[in-house]
């Protein structure tokens, strides 16, 4: 007799991560809540994406969510019921007046519903272990992009030289491959193309 | 976009009527209606209905986990498998049970064990509380083990301090239990205020209402004389009854029958209270 004793999934802070980062997707990505200042908004979104998570994937009651967030019921009550289609009104600047309801508890709502339709909520992500990456034969684009962290794109050959001095690229030096790149190199992704079409030929 | 349907698309996605035996009388209690010889018969299933998730309901010793346990072991030693959620005994407990049960029964022990997998929710907090964390380990051990038949004893375990929440997380499980095509049994506990006879336990009637049918255990203590001149049965004593209160999947027995828990702790339904009382009448006359 076989007795599972575990849970297998259903994994409510790895959901309302998800829920965090598609609500904070949905007002257009990090970046833009850096570029206008609204990073005070995260706490709440943090909060919202676990209200949501808690009441509608635990059946969890709102005192019961109160507790576990040490938040008032009330807030855990408006964050539940907000209306998430006059948020999305507002976020997207059809509303002129702020609506009464709770913004942050209809985002994460929003990002929710959105999560739920596709199927996305408790699908588990791919993770690739270091010795896998090794076996694909990806391992050097591991490399190059350690090494080229917080470099400013466009870049120059002499740049990337400076990086990548002593890498060995499937048996290649770095030095080599770079002498025959094309450019200035727009992006990250654009460099790694690079390279794999220089080791292709 | 919502979707809807022809009666007659459904015919090929409709499930077939037929029995899933209980190990109990219970078996011969459900019945289909087919034409012989241009007239309808009552034919016995022989067994719950196939894809059916039912209630079983009942103050507490009614017998509710032992009806579930037989069910399970008669499945099990049938060669299907078997899902048993526990909430309330912890599994080594219930190994124990399933053991004297397969005992009793006649049953090859050692195909039983084969055949039942136990999620252990009693003494696990998340899967307890977390309705999802158990849907989906529940989903994970239907796949793998290719389980047919699904017990939860019981549902209340799961929502027993937040009953506002029953008719929510029944649902979620009704659900689930159709889509992944069991056929299921659910034990209800009653609250000391509901009618023991009645459908209804806790978390109000949404368990009732929610599945494809109830059945309801009881119990009654012989303690006034005119339970002995009734019953025929000695002052102390109990008598058990049970009841299909109601299904939704096919038709079925609709009277009260009087069973007892055998020494062996097996389910012997033994007949309909009616015609018990009116056979003890007898007995008292000769």
């Amino acid at each position: 007799m076989e007795v599972i004793a575990r849970p297998k999934g259903g994994n409510i802070d790895k959901m309302a991560e998800k829920v965090f980062l598609e609500s904070i997707k949905l007002l257009g990505g990090l970046k833009k809540l850096v570029e206008y200042r609204n990073l005070t908004w995260l706490p709440s979104l943090a909060e919202a994406a676990y209200v949501i998570v808690l009441k509608n994937e635990a059946f969890k009651t709102y005192k019961e969510i109160a507790e576990e967030l040490g938040i008032t019921e009330q807030t855990a009550k408006n964050i539940a019921t907000a209306d998430e289609e006059e948020v999305k009104k507002y976020i997207e600047g059809e509303l002129e007046e702020r609506p009464r309801e709770h913004i942050a508890g209809g985002i994460a709502k929003l990002a929710y519903k959105k999560l739920k339709e596709e199927g996305k909520l408790d699908e588990d992500e791919v993770e690739i272990k270091h010795d896998e990456i090794e076996v694909l034969g990806i391992d050097w684009a591991v490399h190059v992009l350690t090494r080229i962290k917080g470099l400013d794109f466009p870049v120059e050959k002499d740049q990337l030289m400076e990086r990548l001095k002593g890498l060995v690229i499937k048996g290649k030096k770095a030095e080599e491959i770079l002498e025959k790149l094309e450019y200035p190199i727009k992006n990250p992704a654009d460099l790694l193309h690079k390279i794999k079409i220089h080791l292709e030929e | 976009m919502a979707k809807y349907y022809e009666l007659s698309e459904l015919e090929s996605k409709a499930p077939k009527l037929f029995g899933i035996p209980t190990g109990t009388k219970l078996d011969e209690m459900f019945y289909k209606i087919e034409v012989e010889d241009g007239k309808y018969v009552k034919k016995p299933l022989g067994g719950i209905p196939y894809l059916a998730v039912l209630n079983i309901t009942g103050v507490p010793d009614t017998g509710k986990s032992v009806l579930a346990e037989q069910f399970a072991v008669t499945q099990a030693n049938l060669g299907y498998k078997v899902l048993f959620v526990t909430v309330e005994s912890p599994a080594n407990f219930l190994y124990t049970a399933l053991k004297h049960k397969a005992q009793a029964l006649g049953a090859d022990f050692e195909k039983v064990e084969k055949n039942v997998v136990v999620i252990d929710a009693s003494e696990n907090d998340e899967l307890r509380e977390n309705p999802k964390a158990l849907i989906d380990t529940m989903a994970y051990a239907i796949k793998e083990k290719k389980v047919t038949n699904t017990i939860i004893d019981s549902i209340t375990g799961l929502y027993e301090h937040k009953e506002v929440m029953a008719r929510q997380i029944v649902r979620q499980f009704f659900n689930f239990l159709k889509k992944f095509r069991q056929t299921a049994i659910l034990v209800s506990q009653k609250r000391s205020a509901q009618a023991s006879e009645s459908a209804e336990a806790a978390g109000g009637l949404a368990v009732a209402h929610i599945v494809d049918g109830t059945i309801v255990l009881d119990k009654k203590l012989i303690e006034t004389r005119w339970d002995v001149n009734l019953y025929g049965l000695p002052l102390g004593s109990v008598i058990r009854t049970i009841r299909i209160d109601g299904c939704r999947l096919c038709g079925h027995d609709s009277s009260t029958w009087v069973f007892e828990i055998t020494e062996f702790g097996t389910i012997n339904i033994i007949c309909p209270l009616s015609e018990f009382i009116k056979r003890r009448g007898r007995i008292e006359e000769e």
